[in-house]
């Protein structure tokens, strides 16, 4: 089964990565769509739906904190698993955002595999 | 560092290197750390290495890149790497990193002064880091990072 994922990140680069490596770890796509902040994910959501959201925290603009509220806040939205990406793998800061309703959290630096782990887990996705 | 070039650089084989000439062509990029202790990190990168990164990150080929690319990788290494780092240290406490910003050439090239430093070896020149707590001395940036 392939799904469709989105993946929110100000910074180019990482967008980019994420995708390849989303490829490279054999975890099958039929579509991606990118946004730079918070509210460009909600934009693309209001016309695409997706299996998935991969999002960055600090952001300018709605930041991935916000993002979480609005995804909860929004009775259409809020089912869509959300995994962070981020670097910071504080306890406290992992805590506040799966209390906000992240499903997952990977820390930077991840191996793709780690990625792969984490989408299956929160897609509920059968082990091989 | 090794973590991060490791595995979202594949690079491989790093080894620890003697800090790079000042002459060296280099690109250096500087952060500031807010928490408790804030603080300042640094990274230099030897010019051919932060292209070879660049193409490795974004699985291009290293003549295809632009510049543009190669600053946006070069800043998102400074950021994770720094952000591991803190991690490391001080895995109960919370950082909120500044935004990475390229020091102009001449600029601080060689990092705070009672900094930690690392060096390593990418294979296509070195790349060194240096971190220092407890002193602010570094120019408050934006508030956000990746």
């Amino acid at each position: 089964m392939a799904y469709r994922v989105l993946i929110t990140d100000d910074s180019p680069a990482m967008r980019s990565f994420v995708r390849r490596v989303i490829e490279l770890s054999g975890f099958e796509l039929s579509a991606c769509f990118e946004a730079g902040d918070g509210a460009e994910a909600l934009a693309v959501l209001k016309n695409e739906w997706v299996d998935a959201i991969l999002t960055d925290i600090n952001m300018p603009g709605v930041d991935g904190e916000e993002l979480l509220r609005r995804l909860a806040a929004d009775e259409l939205l809020r089912g869509i698993p959300t995994i962070v990406i981020s670097t910071d793998a504080t306890e406290s800061r992992i805590a506040r955002l799966l209390a906000l309703g992240a499903r997952g959290y990977v820390t930077k630096p991840f191996r793709p595999e780690t990625l792969r782990a984490e989408l299956e887990r929160t897609l509920g996705v059968p082990c091989d | 560092m090794a973590e991060v070039l490791e595995s979202m650089f594949f690079l491989e084989g790093l080894s620890e290197a003697a800090e790079p000439a000042p002459e060296a062509e280099t690109v250096t990029v500087q952060l500031t750390f807010d928490g408790d202790p804030p603080g300042c990190f640094q990274m230099r990168l030897a010019r051919p290495a932060a292209n070879t990164i660049a193409a490795d990150f974004l699985g291009e080929d290293a003549e295809s890149l632009t510049a543009q690319q190669s600053t946006d990788v070069t800043l998102e290494l400074a950021n994770m790497i720094c952000g591991a780092v803190l991690s490391r240290i001080e895995s109960v406490a919370t950082f909120r990193l500044g935004g990475p910003q390229i020091l102009a050439d001449g600029t601080s090239q060689h990092g705070p002064d009672e900094a930690t430093r690392y060096t390593v070896e990418t294979g296509s020149g070195t790349l060194t880091v240096a971190i220092q707590m407890e002193t602010p001395r570094c120019s408050p940036t934006e508030r956000y990072a990746s």
